[in-house]
């Protein structure tokens, strides 16, 4: 089993390696290999919406730089983590970047999902998906937000679960490591 | 008297000038500036990012009102366009700019327009961090009836995103705090009745640009398995 992590950190703000080492050590602990990607350390261009992902070379998005790397991991884990301060009630701009240049990942076709038009699938298995998100000061509204928007990308990216956490700068290791503990029970993950 | 008032568009597309963002920008932005007000324009991802801090950051903080139109990626705004947002709000934190106003029109391929419900909302949250007060967001969906034309050539099927624009655009005019109720329920009627018909065209559509990059048999590869 795989599990990737995609930190999503700002260069200059705090880092959420913390956080990462706590996941790290819960996955291998339940038997899982494990990816860090650190995104603000990766070449990561942006999507110029050209559709060649699709039109061009379908399944590949035609900027040939990291985010090449990124799609491939996620679409060969079993669980995939967002790691992110919350921005806005979302991901920062670093985490968007690569999500942005996963669209090469589902197919251009719609299809009818959860009473709503989304993409196709393109590929038979999609990951769990894991959302956490750290605030430097707690807000309700951004953090409710934050859970609706992991829930919406699970159902456009074909997630066979999903559960997301928000977090606080200042919590201490062990309330972090408790509730990362329950959401990777969420998504399956048992270590027997 | 709108002639000391300023209004700025920043299209977040990458498609920038010849794109639906920046079709819907341009209607509002021309109505404006037959009314007198001081219009400018910037695109985020070929200008914004390149441009120097100081600059942008004064263009900003000249603008009465922000308006912002993006596409939808991925049930949220491209990163290019958050990346500005923290920009403007990391600054923000330390010189506050009163009385700016913010919009947000929001476009996705979907046919439904709720898909851009969580994108507005994450708009109306940088607005609060940022000490800008939000009018408000209008949200389109089946962007791609619009594709990048100019609004006032859309003929009938852009009746309700006409009727949507002036009435922000009269909202903007009357120094509203909020754009109008009804202005939003006009951009969020789809501009085809029926999604079924929508689906079909946008499926014949990627069927037609596969077929004209030779690579039709080869649209649902699964590369990375």
């Amino acid at each position: 089993m795989k599990a990737l992590i995609l930190n999503g950190e700002r260069s200059f703000e705090y880092s959420l390696s913390k956080f990462s080492k706590i996941i790290e050590d819960l996955l291998k602990g339940a038997g899982y290999q494990i990816k860090t990607i650190i995104l603000h350390e990766k070449n990561i261009g942006n999507c110029i919406g050209c559709f060649g992902c699709w039109l061009k070379k379908p399944g590949i998005c035609i900027i040939e730089d990291d985010a090449q790397e990124v799609a491939r991991e996620v679409i060969n884990s079993d669980i995939i983590i967002y790691l992110t301060p919350v921005t806005f009630g979302g991901y920062s701009s670093q985490l968007k970047k690569a999500l942005d240049r996963n669209i090469s990942l589902i197919s251009p076709f719609f299809g009818t999902y959860h009473g709503e038009v989304h993409h196709r699938p393109r590929y038979k298995k999609y990951p769990s998906l894991i959302g956490i998100g750290v605030f430097s000061e707690y807000n309700k509204d951004q953090a409710e937000l934050f859970t609706n928007l992991v829930e919406r990308n699970a159902y456009n990216f074909h997630s066979p679960s999903h559960a997301s956490q928000v977090f606080t700068a200042g919590e201490s290791l062990q309330e972090i490591e408790l509730k990362i503990n329950s959401l990777l029970s969420k998504v399956g993950v048992n270590y027997e | 008297m709108n002639k000391s008032r300023n209004i700025l568009l920043l299209v977040g597309s990458p498609g920038g000038a010849s794109s639906t963002s920046a079709s819907l920008g341009h209607y509002i932005l021309d109505q404006l500036a037959v009314q007198g007000f001081v219009t400018t324009e910037l695109n985020i991802q070929s200008e914004v990012q390149s441009s120097d801090l100081q600059t942008f950051c004064k263009t900003i903080d000249d603008a009465e009102i922000i308006l912002l139109t993006f596409p939808l990626y991925v049930d949220s705004l491209p990163a290019p366009v958050i990346n500005t947002l923290e920009l403007i709000r990391d600054r923000r934190v330390k010189s506050q700019v009163n009385n700016q106003k913010l919009i947000a029109i929001v476009n996705c391929g979907f046919p439904e327009a709720s898909h851009n419900e969580w994108a507005l909302a994450i708009c109306e949250q940088f607005a609060q961090e940022a000490g800008i007060h939000w009018m408000g967001g209008l949200s389109l969906g089946m962007g791609g009836v619009v594709h990048g034309k100019p609004v006032s050539e859309l003929g009938g099927i852009g009746t309700n995103i006409v009727n949507a624009l002036d009435l922000v655009v009269e909202s903007i005019v009357q120094k509203e705090d909020k754009i109008p109720e009804e202005a939003i329920e006009y951009m969020a009627t789809p501009p085809i009745p029926y999604k079924w018909m929508y689906t079909s065209i946008a499926s014949i559509s990627w069927i037609f640009g596969a077929l004209k990059n030779k690579v039709l048999t080869k649209i649902g590869s699964k590369p990375f398995v």
